[in-house]
């Protein structure tokens, strides 16, 4: 069932936003919509929901769907709200959204399920087909209600899907903050209610809340889980969430960059509950999102009293409702989150909360379902959460507890989250260029590939500087193979030994568990240790060492018998590395080979020339490799010859920019992978501005190339551009770098000699 | 005689010494082309290596440094280098990153062929 189909007369009726403007969770809506089908009856969807993922939209816009189909599928979309406060008065406004919404989808008219309508003025809107068995509902309603049986009326009010009579539509129910059912006041716990009720009905529903509450209730409710699918709702992809920000901004005319939007989807991690409030925020602020300034000023102003605010400082009154152990609570969660062991008993939580065993459990429990903590009964592990959730928490720290100036926090907090984001931007470009690596590595399934294709040595001395056309067909026509595992699990080197979080990035050493012929038996069994190491060059002997030694220390610590350790360097290893290799039985392959294998195993220069609005003003895009820093190079010597440079001195432009592109290209982990050129005529200059998107290379931050530079073999290329050009200057950019290089007509200072034009 | 040694990388021999041509852009990729046809040059028996930059209009620094590591290597095998018909700006761009320190630079191909004769007569010490 498709149930992305825009038309002109879809019509929006529970739906906060319009169909199309409802990005990221296409596939989860095709899975309602599956449910919703005959052959589900009966059947019940859990939502899982991952706190601040957000779920309500999504079951509004399969509500719409379902009532614009007009099948004999009656939707039915019903929130508990934290304005209900027992088990009972929820369930009457079940009862009552019930019947109003069935009435308005038989009669196909959506006003009424927005209508606020008492229960008698909806009977006389029931179709004369429904009006008696509506009527003996309502009748039945009124005797109960005035029952001393809360559980019976509860039971009664939520079973009333169940008394449509055949052939009037087949209701199908979405709940929507069922984490809330569980908190309401009373005898009756309305959660359990729901599962029981609505698990022995014959219509389908789904039931949407947080992941770790869920699951509970519907073990306490002893549901019939070979009657229950599970629907994982975790926050959106990067892409995903990039078009969330771009549809939201653009309907609450808030106006972003590029740069802002990716910022803002990793800093919330994709939440689609956090960019919306956020983005509201700006909306509200009438502030645009361009810089990083823009959008941490609206996140530190947010943080200490706007919606982000209100949205931790209601669930933290919920966990904790009186203000004195609120406090205690937020020391301890704050100082057990930046104390080097997290981890810690129970007990020692109730001493330091000064709590009865069954008051701390309600708190810890709470905690734990909103992920502000991992608690197992035993201990307590605190420091889990969003980002957001973290620097509120040592907002009120400081303010609440260690009573410091407002204005001194506030700038803190500027300071941190400022200086955060180019790290927050730099780990997610990394973790971009260092994902080819693991997902190559999760492809193993018993592949054969050419063997040489792990040995470095011998693939550099057949195919070295060899065209690819060359390369592909040596490689066809290769007669040694190696047959790869199936790798059945993947991690970081860390996620096994935390030591190696400081000598390397964590997608960079990876570790994965194998079976040889997918074979799953002891001796087949083998762990793939395979380490990314960063060299410009190949990689000499000590290097190779110090990495088969620290994997071997790894695996004898973590008992692995039989591993097969394998490294990769950009531009593969010196003959003594790989005669060491060779000898601790290790392989070793350059990025080419990488490249050549994930072919195996798996899976146009086009430069646009604009001339801005600036008359001499070019702008121009290549994407990166592919040797297009030529296609640059030479649009600027067609540019420096228009302003009569002489030929060496264009050779030195058409050099510089060779050598900015490179640079772009090679450390800036860009995520579009294109280069910005931008050329500006003037009487006595041409002024270059070559632009990356990515993170800024250590080397390249303003500092001069020093002789130990020089005595490197590469690296040369920032020396070369200073050397080349009269005048060489980083634009200060968010993102990625900007290197701004001018070469005059005649020589400005007499100091560089080589530099005439 | 050239030898096809690879699509673009054209050579010959003269007695012991390999000439090698580079091509018009010596980046990443050619530079890579040349160094295996050098490797392979000096394999065969060769005692000398010239590359002649004739036809090169730009080098970047990526070339510059396979250059060095082709230096590295003759040294090793205990085999002069020169380089031929490099052009003003090329000459300049050696002289900046120190190329110039371990390379002879001879005007044409002949120039440097004749320079190397003299080593040639030249027992290798080990």
């Amino acid at each position: 069932m498709n149930s992305r189909s825009p038309s002109e007369n879809f019509r929006r009726i529970l739906g906060r936003v319009v169909q199309q403007d409802f990005v990221g969770r296409a596939s989860e809506l095709d899975r309602i919509m599956v449910q919703a089908e005959p052959t589900n009856a009966g059947r019940g969807l859990l939502l899982l929901m991952e706190p601040s993922a957000g779920v309500s939209e999504l079951l509004r816009q399969a509500y719409d769907q379902l009532f614009n189909q007009h099948s004999d599928v009656i939707p039915i979309y019903f929130a508990i709200t934290p304005n209900e406060t027992t088990a009972v008065s929820a369930a009457i406004e079940f009862l009552n959204t019930f019947v109003q919404q069935y009435i308005a989808f038989r009669r196909n008219e959506p006003v009424v399920s927005n209508a606020p309508l008492t229960l008698q003025e909806l009977l006389e809107l029931a179709l004369p087909a429904d009006l008696e068995w509506i009527e003996q509902l309502i009748e039945s309603y009124n005797r109960l209600r005035f029952g001393n049986d809360d559980k019976a009326l509860v039971r009664f009010c939520l079973g009333a899907p169940q008394r449509v009579p055949s052939g009037r539509g087949r209701p199908f129910v979405m709940v929507d903050g069922s984490q809330l059912a569980e908190y309401l006041n009373g005898a009756v716990v309305l959660g359990t209610e729901i599962l029981r009720v609505f698990g022995r009905g014959s219509f389908s529903f789904v039931l949407a809340g947080l992941r770790r509450q869920i699951l509970e209730a519907a073990h306490d409710a002893k549901c019939d889980f070979e009657l229950l699918d599970t629907l994982r709702l975790e926050q959106l992809e990067t892409s995903e969430a990039a078009k969330l920000v771009e549809h939201v901004a653009r309907r609450q005319q808030v106006t972003t960059s590029e740069i802002a939007r990716d910022l803002l989807v990793q800093q919330f991690a994709g939440s689609p509950f956090f960019i919306n409030i956020f983005l509201q925020a700006a909306r509200e602020k009438h502030t645009s999102l361009i810089s990083y300034l823009d959008c941490q000023r609206l996140y530190v102003d947010e943080l200490f009293g706007g919606h982000i605010h209100r949205h931790f400082a209601d669930l933290l009154e919920e966990i904790s409702p009186r203000l004195d152990t609120r406090h205690l609570l937020i020391r301890l969660l704050w100082e057990a989150a930046a104390g080097e062991d997290q981890v810690s008993s129970f007990e020692v939580w109730r001493k330091r909360l000064h709590m009865g065993a069954s008051e701390l459990e309600d708190v810890l429990h709470r905690l734990h379902v909103q992920e502000f903590i991992n608690w197992d009964g035993a201990t307590v592990e605190a420091g889990a959460g969003p980002q957001a959730w973290k620097d509120y928490l040592k907002i009120r720290y400081r303010l609440d507890v260690l009573n410091e100036p407002r204005a001194l926090v506030v700038a803190d907090m500027l300071a941190d989250s400022l200086k955060r984001a180019p790290h927050t931007m730099a780990r997610h470009y990394k973790q971009i260029a260092d994902a080819g690596l693991r997902d190559l590595i999760s492809r193993f399934n018993c592949q054969r590939v050419p063997a040489v294709l792990f040995d470095y040595q011998s693939f550099s001395s057949k195919y070295k500087g060899a065209e690819s056309d060359t390369v592909v067909s040596g490689l066809a026509a290769e007669t040694e193979f190696v047959k790869l595992p199936q790798t059945v699990h993947l991690a970081s080197c860390a996620a096994f030994f935390s030591d190696m979080r400081q000598l390397c990035e964590e997608d960079h050493c990876l570790v994965a568990h194998t079976f040889e012929e997918g074979s799953y038996a002891d001796a087949q069994q083998v762990i793939w240790l395979a380490a990314d190491i960063k060299s410009k060059l190949e990689v000499d002997v000590e290097v190779a060492r110090a990495w088969c030694d620290r994997l071997e220390n790894m695996a004898e610590r973590l008992s692995f018998s039989r591993f097969q350790i394998w490294l990769i360097s950009n531009e593969g290893f010196s003959d003594s590395a790989f005669r060491l290799l060779e000898r601790r039985k290790a392989f070793g392959s350059s990025r080419q080979q990488l490249g050549l294998l994930a072919a195996r195993v798996g899976d146009t220069v086009v430069s646009d020339i604009v001339q801005t609005s600036e008359r001499d003003e070019f702008l121009m895009v290549v994407p990166m490799g592919e040797d297009n820093e030529l296609i640059a190079a030479n649009t600027a010597e067609q540019i420096a010859k228009r302003l009569t440079f002489r030929p060496e001195a264009i050779n030195q432009i058409k050099t510089a920019i060779v050598e900015a592109c490179i640079n772009a290209s090679e450390h800036s982990f860009s995520p579009d992978r294109k280069i910005y050129q931008r050329f500006r005529v003037e009487s006595d200059r041409l002024v270059i501005t070559i632009s990356s998107r990515g993170i800024v290379p250590a080397n390249l931050n303003g500092a001069n190339s020093g002789s130990e530079a020089a005595e490197e073999r590469r690296g040369w290329g920032l020396k070369l551009i200073r050397t080349l050009m009269d005048e060489v200057e980083f634009e200060r950019v968010d993102d990625g770098t900007s290197l701004r290089m001018t070469k005059y007509l005649r020589p400005q200072k007499s100091t560089k000699g080589a530099n005439e034009s | 005689m050239d030898t096809p040694s690879g699509k673009l990388v054209r050579s010959h021999c003269v007695g012991t010494t390999a000439v090698v041509y580079a091509s018009d852009y010596l980046n990443k990729l050619t530079g890579e082309k040349i160094e295996r046809e050098c490797r392979r040059q000096l394999n065969c028996g060769c005692r000398a290596l010239v590359i002649d930059f004739s036809d090169t209009k730009l080098v970047n620094s990526i070339g510059v440094s396979i250059l060095l590591g082709i230096i590295d290597v003759a040294e090793k095998c205990g085999a002069r280098i020169a380089f031929s018909e490099v052009n003003n700006e090329t000459v300049q761009l050696f002289e900046m990153l120190g190329l110039t320190r371990h390379v002879v630079l001879a005007k044409d191909e002949r120039e440097a062929l004749m320079n190397l004769s003299h080593y040639e007569t030249t027992p290798i010490v080990h």
